[in-house]
C-alpha cells in the first residue's frame, strides 16, 4: 500500500518533470538550476549539460542532447535496464548480478573519470 | 523463483518451476529456494504438489500393503554420501549496490557524490566476494547514503547556486 503510493507519487513528479522539461528549454531561462560543480569551480562535472540534453531528447533532437552530453545518452539505455533489473532483483537475481558485475562498475566509473576530464579539457 | 533440487544425491539448480515439472521427480527429493532456512521435502513445497511420483503409494499397491500415509521426512534431508553439507552456491544474496541509483545520480545532480557512490557500489561486490557479507551489507548502506545525500544536496544548492549567478550579474 504504502510502496505503492511513493510509486505512484513518483510517476507522477517524473511527469510534471518530463512536461517542464518537454515545453521549456532550459538554456533559455534562469529558473533552471545551474550547475553547483561549475558555479562554484568554474569547471564542468559529468552532469553538465544533462538538462538541456533531455529538454533537447524530449523533443527529438537526438544530435543535440549528444552536444549537451554525450554521456548521459550513452547511458540511458544502461540505466534502463539497470532499472528493469532492479526491479526484478528477488525474482530474477542473476540478471541484477550481472549488470552489477565488478568489471561493469569498474567499466563505468573509468568512462564518468575520463569524461569529467576529457570534456573540460576540449570543452564539449 | 528459482529452486534448487536434490534427488538421491544429485543437486541441480537453480531451475525454475517449469522446468522441475520436466525432471520426472520422485517424492524423495529435496527443496530449497530463498526463503527458506533448510532444505525441505518436496512433498511440502505447496507450488511443487502433483509435479512428483510418490513412490511409497507405488510401492504399497504392488505388495498389497494396507495404505499409509506418505511418510514424512526427518527434519534434517539425508545427506549423500562423500557431498559438503547441502548449502546452495548462493545462499545469501549479494545486497544491492545502488549502482543505478549512482549513475542516474553522477548524470543529473551535479555534485560529483555520486562517483563515491559508485565506489561503494565496487566495494559492495568486493566484499561479497571475499565472503564478507556483513561488509557489503554495510557498503551497501553507505552507497545508498551517498545517492541519498548527492540528490538532497542538489536540490539545497538550487537556491544558492542561483544567489551567486544573480549577484555575479549584478556585479
Amino acid at each position: 500500500m504504502r510502496r505503492s503510493l511513493i510509486i505512484t507519487v513518483v510517476v507522477f513528479l517524473l511527469l510534471v518533470l518530463g512536461f517542464v522539461y518537454f515545453a521549456v528549454d532550459p538554456a533559455s531561462s534562469d529558473v533552471f538550476p545551474r550547475c553547483t560543480f561549475l558555479t562554484l569551480t568554474g569547471y564542468k562535472c559529468p552532469g553538465c549539460g544533462s538538462q538541456r540534453a533531455i529538454h533537447a531528447l524530449l523533443n527529438g533532437d537526438v544530435a543535440g542532447a549528444f552536444r549537451y552530453n554525450a554521456m548521459l545518452l550513452v547511458a540511458i539505455p544502461w540505466i534502463a535496464l539497470c532499472l528493469f533489473a532492479e526491479s526484478r532483483r528477488t525474482r530474477d537475481p542473476r540478471l541484477y548480478a550481472r549488470l552489477n558485475a565488478p568489471l561493469l562498475i569498474w567499466l563505468f566509473l573509468v568512462m564518468v573519470l575520463l569524461w569529467w576530464l576529457l570534456r573540460n579539457i576540449f570543452n564539449w | 523463483m528459482q529452486y534448487w533440487i536434490n534427488h538421491n544425491g544429485v543437486q541441480t539448480g537453480p531451475v525454475e518451476l517449469d522446468a522441475i515439472k520436466e525432471m520426472k521427480l520422485t517424492s524423495k527429493a529435496y527443496v530449497w529456494h530463498e526463503g527458506l532456512s533448510e532444505w525441505v521435502n518436496i512433498t511440502q513445497v505447496p507450488e511443487l504438489q502433483g509435479v512428483y511420483v510418490v513412490e511409497t503409494e507405488q510401492a504399497e499397491a504392488v505388495t498389497g500393503q494396507p495404505y499409509q500415509p506418505v511418510q514424512q521426512p526427518a527434519s534434517q534431508p539425508v545427506q549423500p554420501v562423500g557431498q559438503q553439507p547441502m548449502q546452495p552456491e548462493v545462499a545469501e544474496p549479494c545486497p544491492p549496490t545502488n549502482l543505478v541509483w549512482a549513475i542516474i545520480t553522477t548524470l543529473l545532480c551535479c555534485l560529483p557524490a555520486g562517483i563515491v557512490a559508485i565506489i561503494y557500489a565496487l566495494k559492495v561486490q568486493n566484499k561479497y566476494r571475499e565472503g564478507d557479507i556483513e561488509g557489503a551489507k554495510r557498503a551497501s548502506e553507505v552507497g545508498a547514503w551517498w545517492c541519498i545525500a548527492s540528490i538532497i544536496l542538489g536540490i539545497l544548492s538550487w537556491p544558492l547556486v542561483s544567489m551567486i549567478q544573480m549577484s555575479a550579474m549584478s556585479s
